[in-house]
């Protein structure tokens, strides 16, 4: 596991990361490469608004998975989340850390609660429409605004 | 320790005793939601107490950097206590078991439940810590 | 105040509750210890106050120290079980309020503090769940 470093933001009392080791899909996850593989996880933003992790649900591995298509559920006290693909490809693997302690989610977004990992078909031509970390921060920073309106 | 004020602070933490054993605990509970959710819900936070003393890293830093009131419900003024020794003095302690003696309203029969009646009970504690937020946020010295 | 159970010579259980404020599941974990205390297991379940151990009150630390202690976290911060082992004793038994939600999902309580019928059945599902591991005697019906 990369030591990972992070662009952060404190809003009220809350602190919002962002991995810079990773690529973000709009719809909150992201992506890290692996070896040859891809690891996937749901971004800081995504389970603080979501709150306590109390079931995952992921495609199973040898499942395969469109860029943008539904990956699995995250369900907390509040609400389920779709958790989207950010990339094509076959699941690897899943992580079964999660099945005992869904938690590590909310705990440890980008290490720990890494959700699969994804055998890319098209790494070099998806990887471009993903956003890099200083070009996702400001959008979360934008989503945030919104929610503490609410 | 350099001490950093904050000149016009426009967040104010409020640090509730959360104390099992009384119903003035629990009143803490209610007043501080109150004011957090209906009174002042664009200038307050609430401080987790026994998270923020298990070391969590928002709630202490908040403390550190934006000012904060401690509610306790008794006289042991164990938030008080803790936050003293965790990020500093609070700017005001309020203790319930004094203020509902002031005002001549009793406690709340049950640590479990409030009730209806309790309602007063909550809506001084839950004005008290407005009012002094709103001091805070005036920029008092 | 507010301590129960005779301590001389009986076993008394501490329960704990994080009684966290920013999520239903502090209060959830805190209705079921008053239901543990006041309902289940009058005779064998006392609490304190997490705070007051926290400050070193010497009565809240003599209690946890010379019981058994469970403590009831709201969520994986686990506070109740982390401050209680920072004064050294370690805790006999650690429940999340979360797991028994994932047992019971259709009960979603309300709110943080009002937390509905589902979240008071929450509460006394976990209270039930404790009274059986701690062998409280079955109260006779009334």
């Amino acid at each position: 596991m990369p030591e990972n470093r992070y662009l952060e933001t404190t809003y009220d009392k809350f602190i919002f990361r962002a991995s810079v080791d990773c690529l973000y899909h709009p719809e909150e996850c992201w992506v890290r490469e692996d070896g040859g593989l891809l690891v996937v996880g749901v971004t800081d933003f995504q389970q603080k608004v979501g709150g306590d992790i109390a079931f995952v649900e992921t495609l199973e591995p040898g499942s395969e998975v469109k860029q943008g298509g539904g990956a699995g559920t995250l369900e907390t006290i509040k609400t389920t989340l779709t958790v989207v693909s950010p990339v094509s490809g076959e699941i690897s693997e899943v992580n079964s850390s999660l099945e005992d302690d869904p938690q590590l989610i909310n705990t440890d977004p980008f290490g720990e609660g890494w959700l699969y990992k994804i055998k890319p078909s098209n790494w070099e031509g998806e990887k471009a429409s993903l956003l890099d970390a200083q070009t996702y921060f400001p959008k979360m920073e934008e989503k945030i605004r919104q929610e503490m309106k609410k | 320790m350099l001490e950093l004020v904050e000149i016009n602070p426009q967040k104010v933490g409020i640090i509730p005793c959360n104390g099992e054993e009384l119903p003035e605990g629990t009143l803490t509970r209610f007043a501080c939601r109150k004011v957090l959710d209906k009174l002042k819900p664009n200038n307050t936070v609430t401080i987790c107490l026994p998270l923020f003393i298990a070391g969590g890293k928002e709630e202490r830093e908040f403390a550190q950097k934006f000012p904060t009131i401690t509610v306790d419900g008794c006289d042991k003024r164990c938030s008080r206590i803790n936050t003293e020794k965790l990020s500093g003095k609070p700017r005001h302690s309020i203790v319930i078991t004094d203020l509902l003696k002031e005002h001549g309203i009793n406690a709340p029969g049950s640590a479990r439940t409030l009730v209806d009646m309790d309602q007063k009970a909550i809506d001084l504690v839950a004005g008290e810590i407005a009012q002094k937020v709103d001091e805070i946020l005036a920029g008092e010295k | 105040m507010g301590q129960k159970g005779d301590q001389g010579g009986k076993v008394v259980v501490v329960v704990l509750p994080c009684s966290g404020i920013g999520k239903a599941y502090g209060e959830i974990g805190r209705q079921a210890t008053y239901a543990l205390m006041d309902d289940l297991c009058p005779d064998k379940v006392t609490t304190t106050c997490l705070a007051k151990l926290m400050i070193g009150d010497p009565d809240a630390l003599d209690l946890v120290k010379n019981n058994t202690v469970i403590t009831i976290d709201g969520c994986a911060h686990d506070c109740a079980r982390k401050n209680v082992e920072s004064t050294g004793k370690k805790v006999d038994t650690a429940v999340r309020v979360i797991n028994t939600f994932k047992q019971h999902k259709d009960l979603k309580p309300a709110g943080v503090l009002e937390l509905g019928e589902p979240g008071f059945k929450l509460a006394q599902i976990l209270a039930e769940d404790l009274a059986a591991e701690i062998d409280c005697p079955r109260r006779k019906e009334e």
